[in-house]
């Protein structure tokens, strides 16, 4: 799979992963601005762009963006999370040209008052749709009590506050400042015409003025929680109980984020985990997780279970136990090998679907200016050994002071 | 592009479809038996679900965790679940490791242990699962509004209900797998890097030899009320639509879902526009169709805060009232667009396509080829989706609402 990649003279970076066999082609804008890059002022503001994004440029009204995306008959969407923007297509590889045309001139929006205001209800309404599903905020609120004052802390969706209080005019200056051609990435990935997404983009973007984008607020890694306890969100009427809880990890800079990927995987995946066997094979918990997520100056070990109310407390404490045999007693040969191969085969499999690689490449590139191919990514997996997952256990304690939150109908304690 | 579809039947009844996909290095496998839910017994609602579970707590020489750890040591992505017609086993993996995880599926579908001193546990797990789907609001709302469109068992949830969950016994259990997971009606789909004489070779040989039982026919109930509302406490109101469209196996049925696809399927849907674009009433709203081999549903969903729900029910309703009459052909070139250049994406999921191999197969008993698809697509026209409209307009709709408060109906759609 060739990896290509041209910079335009305003800094805009396009990229491309071309695979001979693809029957579609991915592109995408990856935009690297999300809900870290915001002041209290601003909080929601990333997302609800992403929002916006859609209603329309000066001259494409946003009705028309929806049917000339379903008249080529493409797949699209976006996602905002704490430090990244992503707008994406697939199409069949004739309708290469009309999609990137019309994603790219979607990158300069009209922001319109009366848009403004009507998707700002629309907003409002996925805000309380999260907020009436597990886990009811607890996710969001321990971010906050793990973070404390650092960046990562802010949700990305914003409150119901935040969001009514935004006005168009802070959008406006927002998306000017963080949407420059330095910090976006073109990226395609597939059966992609590459001299043809290269020629789309000088005439879409070519004239984008490389404005100087602020500088990301990174600030040094946070090593324990700032806030460490447990916070209760009380939800009389909810069946389960849901904790969730954080301690520090590798961030995304640092070599051993993939043996704390695969350490997770050992102690916390869906099925065959150490938690699996523990808490939901038995059917104690409907579920028990352990994810390592990064980012650019941090690193997180969630831990998440779901039970019954009456039981939180215990089986809490069976995870503490389940993490300190861990860090006592290591893991052993069979589990790494297992975790090992379930993570080779993942990278396989979601090597072959163009849209999961437009994903891989497009992030790799905007966050570390780097390009891994499947083949790159399987012998780092390859290459991962069971002292480097016992570095992780050594140097990142999972039963450090963590931040917690619990959602429920309150008779847990 | 020559594709490469493949079937064949074992003497016990087993079909084997497959598809050949040369370039993608996995392989999807997937054996669908006829142990769905609709088999549960009365008082029993959950039996097809428990039993499903417990055929993955020990099968052949493997006890339950060996049975996980050997699947996973493969690095396969294996799932089991359970609809109304099937319980399903399937796995994704690297190619090379299809030999050595046949027999690991074959011991599970002929030679699950069934270990009484599993059935606490498996029963557990279903009863939290039943727990964490009263606090998902949406999945609540489709739930209800089966419930009361479908006439028993169809309705029935197949995850189970809980006070029937706790009533299932070991006997219950070995009972519902003997009868029900079985030969006759099975199908067994592989998609991806195959040999594919090679895979019905070892199919036949480890499947070839389980002799076949006939299996009782299902009996039908009444329907519920067309009109119902679940007090929940929420910020949201959730509304789900039901109505009867033709199955799959029926030719209007691509008229159908072309409807559908217009009226809730995309971003420039009416649903998407005038729901959600013009008036900005909520974040998720959508219309879809929903079928089995006999009988099929158009399927309306949209959650919104309380105080917005009667105009979202109002406007859903409006705009199915609109739909014969006014189908432009831009609308239906985007719906064909949109399907057309999704059946062509298939064809980079090993899994995507063992799962759609299997459906035609149990809907229609044939495979249709990829071209053959995009020809009845290029065959859809604006005159042939209004003749079906003209012919069965939306009507009888069951209205299904979660929330706080009750919605009222006010529906111009014959009842």
């Amino acid at each position: 799979m060739p990896f290509l990649h041209e910079r335009l003279p305003n800094g805009l970076d396009v990229i491309a992963e071309t695979s001979e066999s693809a029957v579609s082609t991915s592109v995408g804008f990856f935009v690297m601005t999300g809900s870290r890059d915001e002041s209290d002022a601003l909080w929601g503001t990333s997302h609800f762009l992403e929002h916006m994004i859609f209603k329309g440029t000066p001259e494409i009204p946003g009705d028309a963006i929806n049917r000339r995306f379903d008249d080529m008959g493409a797949s699209v969407n976006a996602f905002t999370s704490e430090e990244d923007t992503v707008y994406y297509a697939s199409v069949l590889p004739e309708q290469q040209h009309e999609a990137v045309d019309l994603v790219a001139r979607m990158m300069r929006p009209a922001l319109r008052d009366e848009d403004f205001e009507t998707e700002k209800l629309v907003i409002l309404e996925e805000i309380r749709m999260y907020d009436d599903q597990p886990p009811f905020g607890a996710d969001e609120l321990c971010r906050a009590a793990f973070f404390g004052g650092h960046p990562l802390g802010r949700s990305v969706l914003g409150t119901v506050d935040s969001i009514r209080g935004l006005p168009v005019a802070a959008m406006r200056d927002y998306h000017r400042r963080r949407y420059a051609p330095g910090t976006m990435v073109l990226a395609a990935s597939g059966a992609v015409d590459f001299p043809a997404l290269v020629e789309s983009a000088k005439r879409l973007c070519g004239d984008w003025e490389p404005v100087t984008a602020p500088e990301r607020l990174v600030s040094v890694s946070p090593r324990a929680a700032a806030r460490p306890g447990r916070e209760r969100i009380v939800r009389p009427a909810a069946a389960l109980d849901y904790a969730v809880w954080m301690v520090a990890g590798p961030d995304e800079h640092d070599p051993d984020r993939h043996a704390a990927r695969l350490l997770s995987v050992v102690l916390g995946d869906s099925s065959g985990s150490r938690l699996y066997w523990g808490l939901v094979d038995s059917g104690e918990a409907e579920q028990a997780a352990c994810i390592h997520q990064d980012f650019l100056d941090a690193g997180l070990f969630i831990t998440q279970l779901s039970c019954d109310a009456a039981d939180v407390e215990e089986l809490t404490e069976r995870i503490a136990g389940i993490y300190a045999t861990a860090a006592s007693g290591g893991i052993s040969p069979a589990e790494f090998e297992r975790a090992q191969n379930k993570l080779a085969s993942r990278v396989v499999l979601g090597g072959e679907k163009p849209r999961r690689r437009l994903f891989e490449v497009g992030l790799d590139w905007s966050h570390c200016r780097t390009y891994r191919s499947v083949g790159d990514n399987l012998r780092i997996v390859e290459q991962i050994t069971l002292d480097d997952v016992h570095r992780v256990l050594e140097t990142w304690p999972l039963d450090a002071p963590a931040a917690a939150v619990v959602a429920g109908p309150g008779s847990g304690g | 592009m020559k594709q490469s579809l493949h079937s064949a039947t074992l003497s016990n009844g087993i079909i084997l479809v497959g598809e050949r996909l040369p370039d993608l290095e996995s392989v999807a496998v997937a054996f669908h038996s006829p142990a769905g839910s609709i088999h549960d017994p009365v008082g029993k609602c959950g039996l097809a679900t428990v039993a499903g579970e417990m055929c993955l707590r020990g099968a052949g020489v493997r006890d339950s965790r060996q049975l996980v750890e050997d699947l996973e040591s493969a690095g396969v992505q294996w799932s089991q679940g359970v609809s109304s017609t099937h319980a399903s086993f399937s796995g994704a993996m690297v190619a090379r490791h299809l030999p050595d995880v046949l027999p690991i599926y074959a011991d599970i579908l002929r030679r699950p242990l069934l270990p009484e001193d599993e059935l606490p546990a498996a029963r557990q797990m279903v009863l939290q699962n039943l727990a964490g789907i009263e606090d998902d609001p949406t999945h609540r709302t489709i739930a209800a509004l089966r419930r009361i469109h479908c006439p028993a068992p169809w309705g029935m949830p197949t995850e189970g209900i809980s006070a029937d969950v706790e009533s299932i016994s070991i006997d219950d259990v070995r009972g519902f797998v003997g009868h029900h997971l079985q030969p006759g009606g099975m199908i067994v789909s592989v998609a991806g890097r195959i040999d594919w004489d090679d895979f019905v070779r070892r199919v036949d040989d480890l499947l070839g030899d389980w002799p076949a039982v006939s299996s009782a026919a299902v009996g039908v109930g009444p329907r519920g009320p067309f009109v119902h509302h679940v007090p929940h406490d929420s910020q949201q109101t959730h509304i789900a639509l039901a109505w009867s469209v033709p199955p799959y196996r029926d030719d209007a049925s691509h008229e159908a879902t072309a409807a559908l696809a217009i009226l809730g399927g995309g971003p420039s849907s009416r649903f998407f526009t005038e729901v959600r674009e013009r008036r900005g009433l909520c974040y998720s709203v959508s219309a879809g169709y929903q079928t089995s081999r006999d009988f099929a549903n158009a399927v309306c969903y949209s959650g919104t805060s309380a105080e917005r729900a009667q105009e979202t029910l109002d406007v859903m309703l409006a705009e199915i009232g609109r739909l014969p009459g006014t189908i432009s052909p831009d609308e239906l070139g985007r719906v064909k667009a949109r399907a057309k250049s999704g059946l062509t994406m298939q064809q980079e999921s090993s899994a995507a396509r063992a799962g759609a191999i299997a459906r035609q197969w149990y809907h229609l008993g044939r495979l249709r080829t990829l071209a053959q698809e995009l020809e009845r697509y290029d065959r859809l026209d604006v005159a042939g989706v209004e003749g079906w409209l003209a012919d069965q307009p939306p009507r009888d709709l069951t209205v299904v609402s979660l929330g706080r408060d009750p919605l009222e109906v006010r529906c111009a759609i014959p009842a």
